[in-house]
């Protein structure tokens, strides 16, 4: 690449940068004509939401360096200050067309995390991560105290149909919704990535990288992580709002620490240090929620192991894992590719689904009710006393793993000729 | 005319231990003022009292006749003070025109906006685009800091203190580690980028020092107990007693 090129690039959005743009409009109005039925719907509008916090959790985590460990308050107070609004509208006091209604999440949101920001991001590290710790306990103990407003243990409730009629729909199906969700996605997004290159979210990314020398060219680093936790609180807001629409209710579990500790895990997932790394890792750990936990009530064991194999093998997430590509794909040799990582991706997948299958078979014979012995796996179905299917998993493992393991050198090999230029090319 | 940088009777404890044990030191508006003295004198601890990293235990530091003691970092060098570090301080992960640009940002006025898209700005770009072709490292411009070779990662660091055009630089060690080609060209790239402005630099290679100062400060054990012209220093019995003569032997 010549320097002209890389200077013109940088001055406009180019065509390659919003390539991936025009893309995600045509995915988003494309999708819901291929995926018809109401379940595909569904689950369309729960990626949508969760790509909108796991964005907003990036600012803080990827651009930020900013480690939380209770965003999910920030996207709760949203979600429940938009329910209070829908009852309102549905009591007629208040007259707000829907479709506006995640505005008001974001700006409640933020208000909150003006108002937590102004202490805990003093200090990156530890400290922020332990106070967000603590305000996300505190807050979601007292989401069970504060009934008037969080509903005690039931949560609230409310009924996104009964508003103004504005645009002539009534907001009763996720088809219906998904149009006010995947606009605000995409919204949202774009606002988060024009944050990403102004001059507070640039330095977003100085004072994460090195605080002290932010400080030598004139920035507050503290002021510079509140800007960033204060537009974060507000995207969290909005996912909140439009957690409330496609639900209609909420509760303690919209604040807690598992909601914290989930996006984080998406965040990381997808890449934290890429921009588009949570929408990969939301739309991945939105599939294996929704789609995996409908053949297996041991979804959460797999995405657990994945979890940890992306931290210990790919530390830069799937995202990483794509920009990887990146070079071999430039230099033209992503042909060399190929080979080698099918000699070590099938069998390596096929040992994966014999462990996955053994581990099933494992937990029927151990768990289901007594007298109960067929089960069904991948379309087959057997008793769990039938030795061949355990067999035949234990073969798939040992022998997927070893010529997964055996070829691995080779795929690696692979991979550093494809992604360096030979002297004398 | 109030000097560009002036302290009065500085002092720094650490705990019981008196690192800079009274320092008064007045160094003038354009001149080239070098640091000098033994491992352990307390150079990079007076560098770090001036630019309000350390908090002082007494005493006071004065910018164009401003006291800008015990303000923060951030708060000095938005007076116009810019200071290098003697281990590399770069923002490793950003690319290397980013690095540079970042230091023109407040500078230039864009303080915490978070309404101005910083690609569109062609002007700061430009002026960042001049920055590094100063500094010769253009055919780096979009590689990560953090991937530059070490003398590269050196010329960095001198282009992110200069860049926003600050009046007092402060150079901490700014050929530590080099070779001598290397060292060549940062010096070349300080003498050109210095011009008119103040420069204070803590520097061990005395062929730099003689060659790029107009007044040398030699600090011993936290006091200064020479300061002057280099002639001048070079003959003071006190100096080549305490430090320059060892020094300058152990150079030949």
């Amino acid at each position: 690449m010549t320097d002209a090129t890389v200077s013109r690039a940088s001055r406009g959005l180019s065509l390659g940068a919003s390539a991936p743009w025009i893309f995600a409009i045509v995915l988003v109005f494309v999708l819901p004509f291929l995926f018809t039925d109401r379940s595909a719907m569904t689950i369309l509008n729960q990626i949508a939401i969760t790509i909108v916090f796991a964005l907003s959790y990036n600012m803080l985590l990827g651009q930020g360096g900013m480690l939380s460990f209770g965003h999910a308050v920030y996207m709760g107070l949203g979600g429940f200050f938009v329910m209070h609004m829908m009852n309102r509208i549905e009591n007629l006091e208040w007259f707000i067309p829907l479709p506006l209604l995640p505005l008001f999440g974001g700006l409640f949101g933020m208000a909150f995390a003006a108002l937590f920001g102004s202490f805990s991001v003093r200090r990156a590290g530890t400290a922020f991560a332990m106070i967000s710790l603590g305000i996300g306990e505190l807050v979601a103990a007292s989401s069970i105290i504060i009934v008037a407003f969080f509903g005690g243990e039931e949560g609230i409730s409310g009924d996104r149909t009964m508003g103004p009629n504005v645009f002539g729909v009534e907001w009763f199906t996720p088809g219906e919704v998904y149009w006010v969700i995947a606009g605000w996605m995409l919204l949202s997004a774009f606002l988060m990535y024009l944050f990403s290159r102004t001059p507070a979210g640039r330095m977003a990314n100085a004072v994460r990288d090195n605080p002290e020398r932010a400080q030598f060219l004139g920035y507050n680093g503290a002021r510079v992580r509140y800007i960033s936790f204060c537009a974060a609180g507000f995207f969290a807001g909005v996912a909140g709002g439009l957690f409330a629409i496609n639900y209609e209710i909420l509760g303690e579990e919209n604040l807690n620490l598992v909601t914290s500790g989930t996006i984080l895990l998406v965040a990381f997932l997808g890449g934290a240090g890429f921009f588009f790394g949570p929408i990969v890792g939301a739309i991945v750990f939105t599939l294996l929620q929704t789609v995996l936990s409908l053949h297996t009530h041991l979804w959460q064991l797999y995405a657990g192991v994945l979890f940890v194999a992306t931290v210990m093998f790919f530390p830069f997430g799937i995202a990483g894992l794509m920009a990887m590509h990146i070079a071999p794909w430039k230099l033209g040799k992503f042909g060399l590719l190929v080979v080698p990582y099918i000699k070590t991706i099938v069998p390596g997948v096929l040992g994966i689904l014999g462990l996955a299958s053994f581990i099933e078979i494992l937990h029927h014979a151990r768990h289901a009710p007594i007298g109960e012995e067929s089960m069904t796996l991948f379309w087959i179905e057997f008793s769990h006393f039938n030795p061949v299917p355990w067999a035949i998993s234990a073969g798939l493992v040992v022998g997927g793993f070893w010529l997964a393991s055996r070829s691995a050198a080779e795929m690696k090999q692979a991979y550093e000729a494809a992604s360096t230029l030979e002297s004398g090319q | 005319m109030s000097a560009a940088l002036e302290l009065r009777s500085l002092r720094k404890s650490f705990g019981k231990t008196e690192i800079i044990r009274g320092v008064d030191l007045g160094i003038g508006k354009g001149e080239r003022h070098a640091i000098i003295g033994p491992n352990g004198a307390g150079k990079s601890t007076l560098f770090n009292l001036i630019t309000g990293r350390y908090p002082v235990t007494s005493g006071e530091v004065h910018m164009h006749g401003e006291n800008v003691t015990g303000m923060a970092p951030y708060q000095i060098n938005r007076k116009g003070l810019s200071r290098s570090f003697q281990i590399t301080n770069i923002f490793p992960r950003m690319t290397v025109f980013e690095n540079i640009r970042c230091a023109l940002l407040w500078p230039r006025g864009y303080r915490y906006s978070f309404w101005q898209l910083l690609h569109r700005e062609t002007d700061l770009n430009d002026a960042a685009d001049r920055i590094l072709d100063q500094l010769n490292l253009t055919a780096r411009r979009d590689l990560p800091a953090g991937v530059l070779s070490y003398a590269e990662q050196r010329a960095l660091e001198i282009g992110i203190t200069i860049g926003g055009g600050a009046d007092v630089i402060l150079l901490d060690e700014p050929t530590a580690g080099m070779s001598n080609t290397e060292t060549d060209y940062i010096v070349n790239l300080i003498r050109e980028v210095t011009v008119g402005k103040t420069l204070i630099m803590v520097e061990h290679d005395m062929g730099v020092v003689f060659d790029l100062a107009d007044k040398i400060s030699v600090l011993v054990y936290g006091e200064i107990i020479a300061s002057g012209v280099p002639e001048d220093v070079r003959g003071d019995t006190k100096v080549q007693e305490a430090y320059l003569g060892a020094a300058l032997e152990a150079e030949h």
